[in-house]
């Protein structure tokens, strides 16, 4: 049966490949629109769990929006008084206190790891952001010219000295993938990073009024167990310091409501070009059926049970379906890469990794709805052609 | 035991008004026969063939075939009786287009059910219809009187013992014409039932029976 439903498809070629192209791109904005979701969504919820901080204390008059601050690759140049930390020391509610200072990204030319980066200060101290992911002994150990690479730089730099504005610094570590603008990011000792902005040309004209030693760009902060996050803003506010606080689950729940609404619209709008290929499937696979009707008549003749007739139209039927969506499901995973990277340059936010998992459950769940939509669409003409009186079929009422 | 038995069978058809085309038709049909049904057009001759078929229900009367009441089998039963008893040679050539030739054979040979006998040979039944250096065309590479051979051979392709042919010598040459009579003979030799429906009376006297098909009712000629 599936012999002929194949050779049916074969040559009608035209035809089944107008109704391979429909299952295809639906199938294939699907794929690509659950795919953006769960990128999305995931790339939110890995910088809720890894960025180690429940709330960011930045200048009070910086003008960073918190979402960038907190996902981008690139920061202002943002500064406060490292006396705000000892203020903060004093904050109700505080476990732990690490403060960080971002010196501006740069475009990095050769030999140099990766074409842009932006530069993160950090206390090996006090540190517990980059701790978790490459422990804590680690962190520790650093010297003032080890840096540490986030994961989409170039890993063959690694275990190398390289020339990071001027300086001859360790490439000592790599980060794993995070999700977050942690994975655009070098990473070195804090003091090290406020000598580079001394010494670099690039960058000295700006530090001439300023002592970058006795400045910081932000604090991260975690809260004690029981600490109720709108209260603790609340105190920084009361408390007169020269900072305003970010609640990083504040910012990342807000940008999954806006990510929600637009996913929302994005999949109404699939769901309505659904509605349209199943209506046009049908009318294929209707057509195609009335087309064979008298094909249909003369194989009950032969005798072919109701039961068969209707396997060998969903048969064929199911088949186109099924090659739409494997080739949707295909195409779609393979271009994800390349949505992410626009998603990225569009959004402030931080997508996180396209993975086989991934890749797996949306081009499966392709597959699945391609399986679906072309039973749907199919077993109505299955039924019709299955209850055809093969006499009529043959002779179309002839007496 | 007769191979196919009809009694007062009656066909209407509700086209506006009520149209009997098998009023009161009594038949019965032995290993051997080969009965030519005669008729003018549109008169019911291929409505007869499509009941003793069972492709189209009757509206009254009883038909049995082997042995089997018609009217007590569902429709997959019916199906199988197709299958097993029953070879249709039809009057519009039909043959499935995507397939060629020899899978056209091929695809019946795996339908049909020989019901103890043996299937035939694809190649060999190419062959006596004359069509073997066409075995790989499809059916819109052949022309009139190749289709129709090719219809005829499909139709014996599991020894059918009841062989149901509407005009089967439309579009054949004076030649295929007397080798189709002649195969039908032999059919009819190894013991099988040959009904052939025609306009023809040449072709008609050169079966063992001949009947008329006049007002609704069948009449020895």
């Amino acid at each position: 049966m599936f012999d002929l439903a194949w050779k049916n498809i074969q040559r009608r070629r035209v035809q089944s490949l107008v109704t391979v192209a429909i299952t295809l791109v639906t199938v294939m904005v699907f794929v690509m629109v659950l795919g953006v979701l769960q990128v999305m969504n995931n790339g939110l919820e890995l910088s809720k769990q890894r960025l180690g901080a429940d709330a960011v204390l930045i200048p009070k008059y910086a003008p960073t929006q918190s979402e960038e601050l907190l996902f981008t690759a690139s920061p202002e140049n943002i500064y406060m008084s490292e006396d705000v930390l000892k203020e903060a020391m004093a904050l109700e509610g505080v476990s732990a206190l690490t403060p960080q200072f971002y010196a501006q990204t740069l475009a990095l030319g050769c030999c140099e790891p990766g074409e842009e980066a932006r530069i993160i200060g950090f206390d090996t101290e006090t540190d517990f952001i980059l701790a978790p992911f490459l422990g804590e002994e680690t962190i520790k150990a650093m010297g003032p010219e080890d840096i540490i690479l986030g994961s989409s730089m170039d890993s063959d730099i690694v275990g190398y000295k390289y020339m990071i504005l001027g300086e001859q610094l360790f490439a000592a570590h790599q980060m794993e993938p995070t999700g977050t603008g942690m994975d655009s990011t070098i990473f070195m000792d804090i003091d090290t990073c406020r000598a580079l902005c001394l010494s670099s040309d690039v960058l000295r004209e700006d530090w001439q009024k300023k002592d970058p030693y006795e400045q910081i760009s932000v604090i991260m902060v975690r809260f004690e167990e029981g600490v109720d996050p709108e209260a603790f803003v609340k105190q920084v506010e009361d408390s007169g310091m020269d900072a305003r606080c970010v609640l990083t689950s504040e910012t990342i729940t807000s940008l999954q409501t806006q990510l929600e609404t637009m996913m929302k619209v994005i999949f109404a709008l699939w769901a309505a070009s659904m509605v349209i290929a199943v209506m046009a499937l049908f009318g294929r696979f209707n057509s195609l059926a009335k087309e064979r009707k008298k094909e249909i008549g003369l194989l009950r003749a032969l005798g072919l049970k109701k039961g068969q007739v209707f396997t060998l139209v969903l048969a064929e039927c199911g088949i186109m379906a099924v090659a739409g969506g494997v080739i949707g499901s295909v195409i779609a995973v393979l271009s994800m890469g390349y949505v992410i990277d626009m998603l990225k340059d569009a959004f402030m936010l931080s997508p996180s990794v396209w993975n086989a998992s991934l890749a797996l459950i949306c081009g499966g769940s392709g597959v699945l709805l391609a399986v679906a939509i072309g039973f749907v669409s199919a077993v109505g003409p299955a039924l019709r052609s299955a209850a055809l009186d093969p006499q009529v079929a043959i002779t179309q009422g002839e007496v | 035991m007769e191979i196919c038995k009809l009694e007062h069978i009656r066909k209407d058809y509700h086209m506006g008004e009520l149209v009997t085309p098998l009023k009161d038709v009594d038949l019965t049909l032995d290993p051997g026969d080969f009965l030519a049904i005669e008729g003018p057009s549109g008169i019911g001759k291929s409505t007869l063939l499509y009941v003793m078929g069972t492709l189209l229900k009757n509206d009254g009367g009883s038909i049995i075939i082997e042995g089997e009441d018609v009217s007590t089998l569902s429709d997959d039963e019916k199906a199988d009786l197709r299958a097993t008893k029953i070879g249709f040679i039809f009057q519009d050539s039909n043959l499935v287009q995507a397939l060629t030739l020899k899978e056209n054979l091929e695809f019946a040979r795996k339908i049909g059910k020989a019901d103890g006998k043996d299937l035939r040979n694809v190649d060999e039944l190419l062959e006596r219809f004359g069509l073997s250096d066409r075995a790989n065309f499809f059916p819109h590479q052949l022309s009139g009187g190749q289709r129709r051979r090719a219809v005829a051979a499909r139709s014996l392709i599991h020894s059918p013992s009841l062989i149901l042919a509407d005009e089967p010598t439309n579009d054949l040459d004076e030649h295929w014409s007397n080798e189709m009579i002649s195969i039908f003979k032999e059919e009819a030799a190894r013991g099988a039932a040959v009904v052939m429906v025609t306009h023809n009376s040449e072709r008609s006297r050169q079966a063992n029976r001949r009947m008329r098909l006049e007002n609704g009712v069948l009449v020895e000629i």
